[in-house]
């Protein structure tokens, strides 16, 4: 078994294709799941018992069930249903809903943390409660979350190789084409691992500094 | 004969089986300065909150400048209150707490520019001319650009107190408002609300520990126990000659612990 620098750079812009799909998959998926998971996280503290109790369900049936069974339902069972995704969108889909039921945790611990005094001067000034959130609770609430955030996009990062299971052309299903066509493993599966260590690295201390700008008045 | 501008009328509330106000009644005239003293836990402070709406009650009316404040009138019959109701409501009142609440993410002028802009559509310049006098009056326009968490205790409350002053309510609650501070950092706040006080004919009801200033700053002067008024009047009656037992007590225990009336 020895390292082919020459396979290397043959099958180095097909991975890279594989990956600006990943990336994007990546980025799309935890745009959703940040807003649906904040959109959990709002409807569970809804005064409307009803509303609160669906939405825990909801939460739980999502995060109890795998990821992977999602995206089938969602790519190959929904059609039944006249309901046609293309494999990118089911997958942002599955992925941005996955994740969100994890994200509705750290925004609700983030929202809980925020002192009770906070809502009484935003009710002694007068504010709705929709402006309440806007400028008095969410500005407070959110950084301190970055990080625990940036954790579960690192994560989703790394989930994304099951899209491959619904067809979509990510950079693991790139890389186990050129690897089945040729029969060699070791150049693109190791170039699948680093390109994904590659990614995470930069990612964390980004959303770091990202973290920090917005904290500006610690 | 002008009306009065809060008028508490048989208002019971109780934490579980707690009764913090028990068949309470009393009423503020317009402009009157208002002292509530008492020991902790006699609900003093729950009225103040549940005058800015922050607690509900469980039986009896609250009216605040003519206007039921938790109920409306519908068909001729008294309902409760919906939400577009209280916002009205809570137009005419400011309330200055405790531990300031200030909004650690704005700076001071935010602080004092976000309710007027938001709730009253003023223009940002002319949110920020008004919030400046403001804080010029508090003595804290020099920290307009600063961040809350730069400020000391007492700072933080004349920021608070231009911030409550910024949306002009016609009545001012002050919940307890040196408790926290530092005893050095006191008496700049006091002198905040005694310029008030002379200066404006804002109606001011304030929950306090400080007996020398509510003798000085008050018209008049509510001792509270177990959720009832067992005592009102004139601060020199109430602080020199109180007749109630409980109100001559609770201020002997103040005495002792070093404060001058």
């Amino acid at each position: 078994m020895e390292w082919d620098w020459a396979f290397v750079r043959e099958i180095m812009p097909t991975l890279l294709d594989g990956l600006k799909i990943t990336v994007l998959a990546t980025v799309l998926g935890s745009a959703l799941a940040a807003v649906v998971g904040l959109a959990f996280a709002l409807l569970r503290r809804s005064p409307n018992r009803l509303v609160s109790r669906i939405t825990a369900f909801l939460v739980e049936f999502i995060r109890g069930t795998p990821l992977l069974v999602q995206l089938y339902f969602l790519f190959y069972v929904l059609p039944g249903a006249g309901i046609l995704l293309s494999p990118l969108t089911a997958g942002v889909i599955g992925l941005g809903v996955h994740y969100a039921t994890y994200m509705a945790e750290v925004f609700r611990a983030g929202i809980d943390n925020t002192p009770r005094g906070q809502w009484e001067a935003a009710k002694a000034c007068n504010l709705t409660a929709v402006q309440t959130w806007q400028h008095i609770i969410l500005p407070q609430a959110i950084p301190p979350m970055i990080p625990a955030l940036a954790n579960y996009f690192v994560a989703m990062f790394k989930e994304t190789p099951l899209l491959s299971a619904i067809t979509v052309v990510e950079l693991m299903s790139q890389a186990r084409s050129v690897a089945n066509f040729n029969y060699r493993y070791l150049e693109p599966m190791t170039l699948v691992g680093v390109l994904f260590l590659a990614i995470s690295l930069i990612a964390v201390p980004a959303l770091h500094l990202l973290e920090r700008r917005f904290r500006r008045y610690r | 004969m002008t009306e009065p501008i809060i008028h508490i009328d048989h208002v019971t509330k109780s934490y579980g089986s707690f009764t913090v106000l028990k068949d309470l009644c009393f009423s503020v005239m317009p402009g009157e300065k208002l002292a509530l003293i008492g020991p902790s836990g006699s609900g003093k402070t729950t009225i103040l909150r549940t005058l800015m709406t922050l607690e509900r009650i469980d039986s009896g009316v609250i009216r605040v400048d003519g206007d039921y404040l938790f109920h409306m009138e519908r068909n001729g019959r008294l309902v409760p209150a919906d939400e577009a109701h209280l916002h009205r409501m809570r137009a005419k009142i400011g309330m200055v707490f405790q531990l300031f609440n200030l909004f650690p993410h704005k700076t001071v002028l935010e602080n004092v520019t976000l309710a007027p802009m938001l709730t009253k559509g003023v223009r940002k310049a002319d949110a920020q001319r008004r919030a400046m006098e403001l804080l010029e009056m508090v003595g804290m326009a020099g920290k307009a650009n600063s961040m809350p968490a730069a400020l000391s205790g007492g700072q933080k409350q004349r920021v608070a107190i231009a911030r409550a002053l910024a949306l002009q309510p016609r009545i001012m609650l002050f919940d307890e408002v040196t408790s926290a501070l530092d005893p050095e950092l006191v008496e700049e706040v006091l002198n905040v609300m005694r310029m008030l006080g002379t200066q404006t004919d804002m109606t001011m009801l304030l929950v306090t520990h400080e007996m020398s200033f509510a003798h000085d700053f008050a018209d008049r002067v509510l001792f509270f126990d177990r959720g009832r008024i067992v005592e009102e009047g004139p601060p020199g009656d109430i602080f020199t000659n109180p007749r109630n037992e409980r109100t001559q007590t609770f201020l002997k225990k103040i005495i002792a612990a070093g404060q001058r009336i």
